[in-house]
C-alpha cells in the first residue's frame, strides 16, 4: 500500500517535472522547429510579386525576380513597373547592400544601421526582411496551445530592438508560422503579419506573406511564384558584378 | 396695436407654455454645442489663399503636425540628450502618433566616395555620453543646414521634437494625452509645446474658461446694477430671466443649426446679458409708468405704448451686430454676428410677448416702484441732469467746441490706428501658446507656415529644377531660414548616385532616385501619392504686417515672371493668409459702418417720419465712433478680428440713446410747444434710463475684460467706452444741436 502511494506519488512529481520541463523546452524547440521549416534550404530562385495597398485601397504592384542563398544572401532585382526595371539589391552578410540603378548604370554601397527603415515603400523593415533565426533573435515563450496551433510569445535577446514582444502562431504539425503579431515598446500592436505556406518538393514555401502596418493602415502582400529551391547557387552569383548585369 | 397687446394678455397661458417648451426644447439642444478650436477651419473658402492653404494642411498633414521645444542651456548634454529620447519615446509610444522626428532618432544619410550610409545621428540604443562623443555631435549637427535651426537652434540652447498626428484622431485629444505624458516626465529643461494640434487644445481650454468664468460675472454684475438702479427683486429677475433664456435658445440654435462655439461666439453668452436685458426694462418702465387703476388695462396699454420704441432699439442693435455678416473674413466673425443679431430679436420677442404675458399670469404688478423710482430720479436729476442742463442751455457754443477739439484730437489719433492679425497676438503674454510661440519665433525660424504648391509631373526634371530655384529665391528673404521640398531629396540622392547635388535632366534617373524615398516617412508631407503636386514647405520668421505683406508680393510676382509650361506654381500660407486678413479688416471695417450708418439712419428716419431727424439721431453714434478710433489710435489697441466689431456694434446700441432723446424732445414739443422746454424735460427724464442703459450695457461688456481672450479683452473696453460716448454725446451734443437749431428757427421766424 505504502509503496503504491510512493509510486503514484513519484510518478506524479515525475509526470508534472517532464510536462514542466517539457513546456519550457517546448518553446525553444517549436520556435528552433520553425527556423528549420522556414531556412532550411541551401538556395532558393523564385518571382516575387510585391502588393502595396494604401488605406484607401488603392493598389501598387511591383515585380522582382529573388535569388537566395543561406539566410544572408539575396538578391532582389525588380522587373516591374518599368520605371523601376532593373533596379537590384544585393544584401550580404553585417547589413551590407549593394544598390544598382540601370538609369545611372552604377552601383552605390548602402551601409544601413537604422533598420527599423522601410524596405523600398513596404511595410516590411530592413528587420523584418533580414533572416536571421528566430531561435537565435528571440527567446520564446509557449503562452498556450489553441486549436492548431502553438501560441509563442518572442522577447528580443538584448535591447536593440523596436518590438517589446513578437506573438507566432506555429502550426502544430507542420511548424511553420501562421501569424505574426508584432508589438512596440508602448505595448501596442503595431503590425501583423499573415503567413501562407505551400510545400514545394522537401521544402515548405510562404507563398504569400501580408504584412498590414496597423498605424498607416497601409498593407504588403509578398507573393512568390516559380520557386526553385537547391539549384546549386553560388557566392559568385551574389557579386556586385552580377548586380550590374 | 391694441388688438395685439390684448391678444398678448388673452394668451398669456399659450405663450408662458410656448416659452417653456422651446427652452426646454433649446436648453436640450445646447447640451449638443460642440467647440471649435480650429482656427483654420474659419478660415473663408471664397479667398484663393485661405482655401489652397486649407487644402494643403489636410492633404499635406501640415495642420496635423506638433512641435515640443526643450529649452536649456546647452542641449549637447548627456543628460538632455537623455531627456529628449524619453519625450522622443513618449510620444512614439502614443496612440495617435503617426511619426516623431527628434534629435535622438533623426535619419542621418551620408554620401561618400563608395557609396549611401543611412544611419542614425544618435545610436537611441548607446547614447553620447563622454564629453568627446558630445562635441563631435555638436560639430557634426551644426555643420549639416538640415539640423542647424530645425532641430537644434543656432545657439545651442534649443532642440525640437517634431511629431505628425494621425489623420482619422481625435487632434485635441491626443494633443492634450501628450501634454500630460511630458509633463509627467518632469523634467529639468523648459519645455513647449507648439503646432497647431497644441494650440488647439489651448484654445479649447480658453474657449471652455471664458464660458464657466465668464458666464456667472456677467449674471452677477447686471443683477447688481439692475438692484441698484430699481431697488426690486422683480426688476432684477425679469430682465435676467428674459436675456437668460434668449442666451438659452441661440445656443440651442447654434447647435441645430450645425454651428460651433469657437473663440468669437463663446461670448455670446455675456454679449446677449448685456444687452438683451435692456428690452425688458423699457417693458416693466412702460408698465409702471402707467396710472390706469385697472390693470390688466394699463398693461394694454402700456404694452401699445412700447412696442414701438423696444423694437426700434433692438432692431437698430441687430443691424449693428449683422452689419458684419457682409465684411467680415474670418467665418467665426460671421457666425457671431448671425447669431447675436438673433439673440438680440430673441430678447426682443420673450421682452414684448413672454414678459407681459408672465406679468398678467402670474399678478406680477408692480406698485411701489413708481414712487421709488421718482425718489431716485431726484438725486440723479439734482445731481447731474439739473446742472447739465443749465450748462447745455448756458454754453450750448462751448459744448460744441469742446466736442468739435475732442474730435479733432481723435481724428488726428485714427492715423496712428495699428491693425493686428497675428494669432499669437490673441493670447495672454504669460499663456502658454503665446510664449511656445515666441520661442519657436526666437529660436526656430518662425512658425508661420509658408507653401509653394507646384502642379504637374513631380518626377519630371523641369518640375524640379523650378522649384529648386524657387527655394533659392525665397531664401534671399531674410526671414526665410529653411526650405523642404521633394526636389532636395532627390539633388541629395543624386548627389549619393555620385553625380552631384543637382537635379538630374533625365526623368529615369529621377524615377530610380524615387526608389530609394518610396515610403520615407517625410514623403506624404511633401508630394500627394499619384505624384501631381508638391510642395515646398517653409516657415517665415517675422509677424510684420509690412514684412508679410513684401513677402508676399515679392512671391507673387516671382511666380508671375516665371512662366512655364510644366507646372502651376501657387503661394499659400500663414503670410498669404495674413495679408488678407488685414486688408480685409480695413475692408471690412469700411462696409460694416457704411452699412450700418445707412441702415440706423435710413430706419430711424422712416419711424421718426424725418430725415432730418434721423441724421440729427445718428450724429452722436458717428461722433462716438470717431473718439473710438482715436481712442484705439492714442492707447494703441490695434484693429483686430474682435475690435473691428465695436464701431457696429456701439452704433446699433448707442443709436437707442439718441432715439430716446429725440422721440422724448417730440413728446414734450408736442405737450409744451416749447422746444427749450422741451429739450429740458427730455433730458431729465429719458437721461436716467440712458444713464441706467450706459452703465448695465457697459458693466456687462466690461466683464470681457477678464476673458482668455486679448482681442475680446480689447472689445469689451472698446464697447464700453463707446456706450459711454454715445450715452454722453446723447445728452450733450445732441440737445446743444437741438438747443441751436431751434434758436436759429426762432431768429428766422422772428425775422420774417
Amino acid at each position: 500500500m505504502k509503496s503504491r502511494i510512493q509510486t503514484a506519488v513519484m510518478t506524479a512529481i515525475i509526470v508534472a517535472g517532464s510536462v514542466f520541463s517539457a513546456n519550457a523546452q517546448d518553446a525553444s524547440t517549436i520556435l528552433k522547429k520553425m527556423d528549420n521549416v522556414m531556412y532550411s534550404p541551401k538556395d532558393m530562385t523564385g518571382k516575387n510579386k510585391i502588393i502595396l495597398i494604401d488605406k484607401n485601397g488603392k493598389e501598387e504592384i511591383r515585380e522582382a525576380t529573388v535569388q537566395q542563398k543561406g539566410n544572408d544572401k539575396r538578391m532582389f532585382r525588380f522587373t516591374a513597373p518599368a520605371s523601376q526595371s532593373g533596379i537590384a539589391v544585393l544584401s550580404l552578410p553585417n547589413d551590407v547592400m549593394y544598390l544598382y540603378l540601370p538609369a545611372f548604370g552604377k552601383e552605390r554601397r548602402i551601409a544601413t544601421s537604422a533598420k527599423n527603415q522601410n524596405f523600398a515603400g513596404t511595410d516590411f523593415s530592413y528587420d523584418d526582411m533580414e533572416s536571421v533565426l528566430f531561435s537565435v533573435k528571440y527567446t520564446p515563450k509557449l503562452v498556450k496551445t489553441e486549436g492548431n496551433v502553438y501560441v509563442l510569445e518572442l522577447t528580443p535577446v538584448g535591447g536593440k530592438s523596436d518590438y517589446s514582444k513578437v506573438i507566432v502562431h506555429v502550426n502544430k504539425t507542420d511548424y511553420y508560422p501562421e501569424l505574426m503579431e508584432y508589438y512596440d515598446k508602448g505595448n501596442t500592436k503595431v503590425k501583423v503579419a499573415k503567413y501562407t505556406f505551400k510545400k514545394i518538393g522537401d521544402y515548405w514555401n510562404a507563398s504569400e506573406i501580408e504584412m498590414t502596418d496597423l498605424k498607416k493602415n497601409h498593407k504588403t502582400k509578398m507573393q512568390m511564384s516559380d520557386v526553385k529551391y537547391d539549384t546549386g547557387l553560388t557566392d559568385d552569383d551574389f557579386t556586385v558584378r552580377k548586380l550590374k548585369q | 396695436m391694441n388688438r395685439f397687446a390684448e391678444s398678448i394678455v388673452k394668451f398669456k397661458w399659450l405663450i408662458i407654455l410656448a416659452v417653456a417648451g422651446l427652452t426646454v426644447f433649446f436648453s436640450y439642444q445646447a447640451n449638443n454645442l460642440h467647440i471649435n478650436a480650429d482656427i483654420i477651419s474659419s478660415l473663408p473658402d471664397d479667398d484663393p489663399a485661405a482655401r489652397l492653404y486649407k487644402e494643403i494642411g489636410t492633404q499635406f498633414g501640415g495642420n496635423d503636425m506638433g512641435m515640443i521645444v526643450l529649452e536649456t542651456d546647452d542641449v549637447f548634454k548627456a543628460e538632455v540628450i537623455q531627456h529628449v529620447k524619453q519625450i522622443t519615446d513618449s510620444l512614439k509610444y502614443t496612440n495617435g502618433v503617426s511619426t516623431v522626428t527628434s534629435l535622438t532618432n533623426i535619419l542621418d544619410i551620408k554620401s561618400s566616395e563608395w557609396g549611401i550610409e543611412i544611419g542614425k545621428l544618435v545610436d537611441e540604443y548607446d547614447l553620447p555620453v563622454e564629453q568627446s562623443q558630445l562635441d563631435s555631435l555638436k560639430n557634426y549637427v551644426f555643420s549639416k543646414e538640415m539640423y542647424k535651426g530645425a532641430v537644434v537652434s543656432e545657439d545651442g540652447t534649443a532642440t525640437a521634437i517634431m511629431f505628425t498626428l494621425l489623420p482619422d484622431e481625435d487632434k485635441q485629444a491626443v494633443a492634450k494625452e501628450i501634454k500630460d505624458k511630458i509633463e509627467t516626465l518632469d523634467l529639468p529643461e523648459t519645455i513647449y509645446f507648439g503646432g497647431l494640434p497644441m494650440m488647439m487644445n489651448d484654445i479649447n481650454d480658453l474657449i471652455v474658461s471664458d464660458i464657466v468664468w465668464l458666464i456667472p460675472i456677467v449674471f452677477f454684475v447686471i443683477a447688481i446694477i439692475l438692484l441698484l438702479s430699481f431697488k426690486s427683486f422683480r426688476w432684477v429677475l425679469l430682465p435676467l430671466l428674459t436675456a437668460g433664456l434668449a442666451v438659452i435658445w441661440t445656443m440651442g440654435l447654434m447647435a441645430v443649426t450645425g454651428y460651433e462655439l469657437t473663440i468669437i461666439s463663446n461670448i455670446i453668452p455675456v454679449v446677449l446679458l448685456a444687452v438683451g436685458s435692456a428690452y425688458t426694462i423699457h417693458v416693466l418702465n412702460s408698465i409702471n409708468h402707467n396710472k390706469l387703476a385697472d390693470r390688466k388695462q394699463a398693461l394694454v396699454q402700456a404694452l401699445r405704448h412700447i412696442l414701438v420704441p423696444v423694437i426700434l432699439a433692438a432692431v437698430t442693435t441687430a443691424i449693428g451686430f449683422v452689419s458684419f455678416v457682409f465684411g467680415a473674413y474670418l467665418t467665426m466673425i460671421k457666425d457671431f454676428g448671425i447669431f447675436t443679431a438673433l439673440g438680440t430679436l430673441i430678447a426682443l420677442v420673450l421682452s414684448i410677448f413672454f414678459v407681459p404675458a408672465l406679468i398678467s399670469g402670474l399678478s406680477m404688478y408692480n406698485k411701489k416702484t413708481v414712487i421709488e423710482n421718482e425718489e431716485k430720479q431726484t438725486i440723479l436729476t439734482h445731481k447731474i441732469l439739473l446742472p447739465l442742463v443749465k450748462f447745455l442751455f448756458k454754453h450750448p457754443k462751448y459744448t460744441l467746441i469742446g466736442w468739435g477739439v475732442l474730435l479733432m484730437l481723435c481724428i488726428g489719433g485714427i492715423s496712428l490706428i495699428k491693425t493686428s492679425v497675428n494669432m499669437a497676438d490673441y493670447f495672454k503674454k504669460d499663456n502658454p501658446t503665446r510664449v511656445a510661440e515666441d520661442v519657436m519665433q526666437k529660436k526656430f525660424g518662425g512658425s508661420l507656415p509658408v507653401f509653394v504648391v507646384f502642379e504637374g509631373d513631380m518626377q519630371s526634371p523641369e518640375v524640379l529644377k523650378m522649384m529648386i530655384s524657387t527655394e533659392h529665391f525665397m531664401k534671399e528673404d531674410p526671414n526665410i531660414e529653411i526650405t523642404q521640398s521633394v526636389a532636395d531629396l532627390i539633388e541629395q540622392m543624386n548627389d549619393a548616385m555620385g553625380e552631384g547635388k543637382k537635379i538630374p535632366d533625365d526623368k529615369a534617373k529621377i524615377e530610380q532616385l524615387w526608389f530609394l524615398l518610396d515610403g520615407q516617412d517625410v514623403m506624404p508631407q511633401l508630394v500627394n501619392d499619384n505624384l501631381s503636386k508638391g510642395i515646398i514647405q517653409s516657415k517665415f520668421a517675422s509677424v510684420d504686417s509690412k514684412e508679410l505683406e513684401a513677402f508676399t508680393a515679392k512671391m507673387n510676382r516671382f511666380i508671375e515672371e516665371n512662366p512655364n509650361e510644366h507646372c502651376k506654381i501657387e503661394l499659400t500660407g500663414m503670410p498669404s493668409v495674413y495679408v488678407k486678413l488685414n486688408s480685409s479688416l480695413i475692408n471690412s471695417q469700411y462696409n460694416s459702418l457704411l452699412i450700418a450708418i445707412i441702415m440706423v439712419v435710413l430706419i430711424v428716419g422712416l419711424i421718426l417720419r424725418s430725415a432730418s431727424k434721423g441724421i440729427f439721431a445718428a450724429i452722436p453714434v458717428v461722433a462716438t465712433i470717431i473718439v473710438l478710433f482715436g481712442f484705439m489710435g492714442i492707447t494703441g489697441i490695434p484693429l483686430d478680428i474682435a475690435t473691428v466689431l465695436v464701431a457696429s456694434i456701439a452704433l446699433g446700441i448707442g443709436i437707442d440713446y439718441s432715439i430716446h432723446v429725440i422721440t422724448g424732445f417730440n413728446k414734450h414739443l408736442i405737450s409744451h410747444g416749447d422746444a427749450e422746454k422741451a429739450i429740458e424735460e427730455t433730458i431729465l427724464l429719458s437721461g436716467k434710463a440712458v444713464i441706467i442703459n450706459v452703465i448695465s450695457v457697459s458693466a456687462g461688456f466690461l466683464v470681457l475684460l477678464f476673458s482668455q481672450i486679448v482681442p475680446l479683452q480689447n472689445f469689451g473696453l472698446l464697447v464700453a467706452v463707446s456706450m459711454f460716448g454715445s450715452g454722453f454725446g446723447a445728452l450733450t451734443l445732441l440737445p446743444v444741436i437741438l438747443i441751436l437749431v431751434n434758436r436759429k428757427r426762432k431768429i428766422i421766424a422772428n425775422n420774417q
